[in-house]
């Protein structure tokens, strides 16, 4: 898909290194695990904790051209679900082909209904143009 | 306020920034640096997660 994904806590390189070698869960683990120790880059996005000096469960697209299209941002104690970062990663990447058409809240993947060109004709038409 | 206390805003440009990495693949360190990836056309996701040694 032309995308890198990028993991980061506020921990070091050397941390990620002895818990990735270390941890049989992330034996498979093939992304760079980025090191944040002063929280620079965690404050950036909004997700950094003064209080614990933890970064919250963040979740960030940014495209080619350096735009923030998409954040998500769960706090401690609650998982992500690849499936819906993955939903809507497609989403961007089949928006930036088809600049005149969104995606509505059901659509999953390429061929699945979409709303083309939505403007002041589909004011109130909007289920309609998804039945049609 | 300024961007870097109150987070990114959708639809703005991310300023550039780079990180050390701990690149599992090679078994060492390297870097990742935003430029660096617009430069090469590609998109990035960043996952943010509290802390290592514990579950993500």
């Amino acid at each position: 898909m032309g995308c890198d994904i990028v993991t980061v806590s506020t921990d070091t390189q050397f941390v990620h290194l002895a818990w990735q070698r270390d941890e049989k869960e992330l034996a498979q683990v093939k992304y760079p695990m980025g090191a944040d120790p002063t929280g620079k880059v965690s404050r950036m996005f909004g997700v950094y904790d003064e209080n614990t000096g933890l970064a919250l469960r963040g979740t960030f697209v940014i495209n080619p051209e350096g735009t923030l299209l998409n954040s998500e941002v769960n706090f401690y104690n609650m998982g992500r679900n690849i499936d819906e970062l993955l939903r809507k990663f497609k989403a961007n990447i089949y928006m930036a082909k088809k600049t005149n058409e969104a995606c509505p809240s059901k659509w999953k993947d390429e061929g699945d209904k979409t709303l083309v060109n939505p403007g002041a004709k589909m004011v109130g038409k909007v289920h309609e143009a998804l039945n049609a | 306020m300024s961007e870097m206390d109150g987070g990114l805003k959708l639809g703005q440009k991310v300023p550039d920034f780079s990180l050390t990495t701990y690149e599992p693949t090679k078994g060492d360190f390297g870097k990742f640096s935003l430029q660096e990836q617009l430069a090469n056309k590609r998109w990035t996701v960043l996952f943010f997660y509290p802390a290592d040694f514990t579950f993500v």
